[in-house]
């Protein structure tokens, strides 16, 4: 018996050992260098001369004026594309789940743009964006003065925000849709029986029944939001007057651009502790009232 | 006791592939590389399939032809990406590590950085016939604290460039060289120029200040002409330099262009080459776009305008990357003279064939008809010559950059005030020369 357990646990460590080599060093390496970094005046250019410098950085990040302004347009950013991401991805998912013809065809549509590169759909919208570019021109054929969007710096985060929602909305549409295809569909048939309406259809039955799945849905796209870069990197560097600069690229900027490794690591530690707070919260908020609904149906 | 075993191994592992190796290499384990030969690493920072890096490899085995039985100097390839790493990722971990080569690329605005932080080492001494090949911008460039560290093989230049035909019609003539227009004429002639350009659904003026090394690069000149610094001689204190009452002056003319819509405040794409403005400034090698692409355009190339009080000295954009020694090279004579080669007549001409990059070597231009034959390839190499100024020379250049940039857009664009803008960007700056300043 101990012999067997012995040869199982060899043969676990076997096809667990590359994994867990590879996790090291990629992953749980950096993340101990980076708390470690954090406590230092680490400077890419000079790590002889490294230091322990305590809590100083975290107190340079706080009184960064830029740190926080990025902050800002990040928490900004997710307050925008959560709602619109997830709100669009049900509406797409509600619509193909109706459509009786071209499903496939509609599915794939409103999937590619997940599978293009980040980089790609961003110099595709700077067109759309520019100033003489599609949308402007429907505009301006409307009778609509032309908009600056991503040249000025209040429509710059915002014409971001819908960009980044466009892009990532079909693979949370693809989410819900399995979800709607998993209804019992005799839960409709028996609503019918008793005319319910269309709306009341879906508050009652469609909405509860997707609940694990919003939750899960509204999770990830909020971490998703708040690790944005590759967007304003692309469209328009963190400009116009850093309206678009956002904590990752703050984080990139001072670690690789300015060399300041141990400042970069302290405010990517900053970044994650806040990340983790608030998805806790969403979880205790979340799982509260799916318990509260749990008891309504007991 | 088993998990702390695993872990060591893990970490063993992650460490010995982390560290690399910097092993020396004998003769004979590299083809070419002899008996007797010092050998020399260097590093570029191209890909080596590329017209650019072939001119590298050229170089280098011209080297190793010319130096047979003395030197070998040995090839490594390391691109960069577009936002800067890759190369520069590598050079930093090499610091750490100590496999650094013998010889490195470095873009000239770091090599103050490079320099401070004991990365490249300076040069051997070069005789004054050796120094006089190369323009005064290049080893202006490559000087840092009166010592000189880098030579570059190629040099830059930025054009004020003008459609011909637009100013013909509005009958504006042209200053010679050396007599370039005040701020104020400028002034004056967008003016002159504004009710022709509205009718053309377009600006006197194409010109944006876009995020990135861009905006420094052509716009430094106007702050040096009208008698600014960016930054003191040793590159440590900008207080008083960066946010001179000049610069601030300085910082208006240019909301001045955007307010009196002489400019787009918003960047559209070709103004120029579809031939709705009469100016734009851009680098050398927009001759050769409008020539390939957009031959309906007359092209000319004015002198590179100046501040009112301007008294001749140099203020002009250049500048590219050099070849330096690493602070790691035990063979400084040697580095020395592969930095020479690479950075020479020979190697300068081969580039610009490959990739159009302007010489760094007076001699070169001779040898290219571009330059004695063409006007517009004349101007930019005349203005070079004469009136190339380096980027500011300081160990915290990435964010004098940035800083720079970002004021510029604040106080152009979004019309912020001028001069706590410019406060506010040398507290920034000073931040990061603390670790310069503090004793």
């Amino acid at each position: 018996m101990m012999k067997k357990n012995r040869a199982n646990s060899i043969m676990g460590m076997a096809f667990f050992g590359p994994a867990l080599v590879l996790l090291t060093v990629f992953l749980f390496i950096p993340m101990i260098l980076t708390v470690i970094y954090s406590f230092t005046d680490y400077f890419a250019l000079s790590p002889a001369t490294t230091h322990f410098v305590g809590l100083e950085n975290f107190g340079k990040i706080f009184k960064d004026e830029l740190f926080m302004q990025s902050f800002g347009n990040t928490v900004k950013f997710v307050l925008i594309i959560v709602p619109l991401q997830c709100l669009g991805a049900l509406g797409l998912a509600l619509l193909i789940n109706k459509v009786t013809y071209c499903k496939k065809y509609f599915k794939v549509a409103f999937f590619v743009p997940v599978v293009m590169s980040l980089a790609v759909v961003s110099t595709l919208w700077m067109q759309i964006y520019s100033p003489e570019g599609i949308l402007n021109t429907v505009l301006t054929n409307m009778g609509f003065d032309p908009q600056p969007f991503i040249h000025s710096t209040d429509q710059a985060l915002p014409s971001i925000a819908i960009m980044s929602a466009w892009q990532g909305m079909g693979y949370q549409m693809i989410i819900f849709l399995g979800g709607l295809q998993a209804i019992n569909p005799a839960l409709y048939e028996a609503a019918e029986m008793d005319h319910a309406s269309a709306w009341k259809k879906f508050k009652d039955i469609t909405l509860p029944e997707l609940k694990p799945l919003c939750v899960f849905v509204f999770i990830t796209v909020t971490i998703g939001a708040f690790r944005m870069i590759v967007q304003p990197m692309v469209m328009t560097g963190g400009g116009p007057s850093n309206s678009t600069y956002t904590i990752v690229y703050d984080i990139y900027e001072t670690g690789t651009v300015n060399w300041e490794i141990g400042l970069a690591s302290a405010m990517a530690v900053v970044f994650v502790i806040f990340v983790v707070i608030l998805t806790i919260i969403q979880n205790v908020l979340t799982k509260d009232k799916e318990d509260k609904h749990e008891n309504k149906k007991k | 006791m088993k998990k702390v075993i695993c872990l060591a191994a893990a970490l063993a592992v992650a460490a010995a592939a982390l560290t690399g190796c910097s092993r020396s290499v004998k003769p004979g384990e590299v083809a070419g590389f002899d008996e007797g030969e010092q050998y020399l690493s260097i590093w570029v920072h191209s890909i080596e399939d590329t017209p650019e890096g072939q001119s590298y490899r050229k170089s280098v085995e011209a080297f190793n032809e010319k130096f047979n039985g003395t030197y070998f100097a040995d090839i490594e390839f390391i691109p960069r990406n577009d936002s800067g790493g890759g190369y520069s990722d590598k050079v930093n971990a090499s610091v750490l590590s100590g496999g650094l080569p013998d010889v490195l690329t470095v873009d000239g605005p770091n090599i103050a950085a490079y320099a401070a932080n004991g990365i490249i080492q300076p040069l051997a001494e070069l005789s004054e016939e050796e120094r006089g090949i190369y323009l005064d911008s290049i080893l202006e460039q490559g000087t840092f604290n009166d010592k000189l560290y880098a030579l570059g093989a190629m040099e830059s230049s930025v054009g004020l460039y003008y459609n011909k035909a637009i100013l013909r019609e509005a009958g504006i003539e042209v200053p010679k060289a050396g007599q370039p227009w005040s701020f104020s004429e400028f002034l004056e002639i967008l003016e002159k120029l504004k009710p022709t350009m509205d009718g053309k659904n377009g600006y006197p003026l194409d010109m944006t200040f876009p995020v990135g090394e861009a905006s420094i690069y052509y716009f430094a000149p106007f702050i040096w002409s009208n008698g600014g610094e960016l930054v003191s001689d040793d590159g440590l204190t900008v207080d008083g330099y960066f946010n001179s009452d000049t610069n601030v002056e300085t910082m208006k003319y240019f909301r001045d262009l955007v307010d009196k819509k002489y400019m787009s405040s918003v960047p559209i794409s070709n103004l120029f080459e579809s031939g709705r403005a009469a100016f734009k400034f851009d680098g050398a090698w927009e001759v050769n776009t409008i020539y390939t692409s957009y031959p309906d355009i007359e092209l000319g190339v004015a002198p590179y305008i100046v501040g009112d009080d301007w008294n001749g000295e140099r203020y002009t954009p250049t500048g590219s990357w050099a070849f330096a020694a690493s602070s790691g090279s035990k063979n400084i004579e040697g580095a020395t003279e592969l930095v020479k080669w690479m950075s020479g007549v020979e190697s300068g001409l081969d580039l610009y064939r490959q990739t159009k990059s302007l010489p760094s070597t007076y001699e070169a231009y001779n040898y290219i008809t571009d330059f004695t034959d063409d006007e517009n390839y004349k101007a930019l190499y005349e203005q070079l010559r004469d009136f190339g100024h380096p980027r500011p020379k300081t160990p915290a250049y990435p964010q004098l950059s940035s800083s720079f940039q970002q004021s510029l857009e604040n106080i152009a664009i979004s019309g912020m005030g001028a001069a706590e803008q410019l406060k506010k960007s040398t507290e920034r700056i000073n931040a990061k020369l603390e670790r310069y300043t503090r004793t």
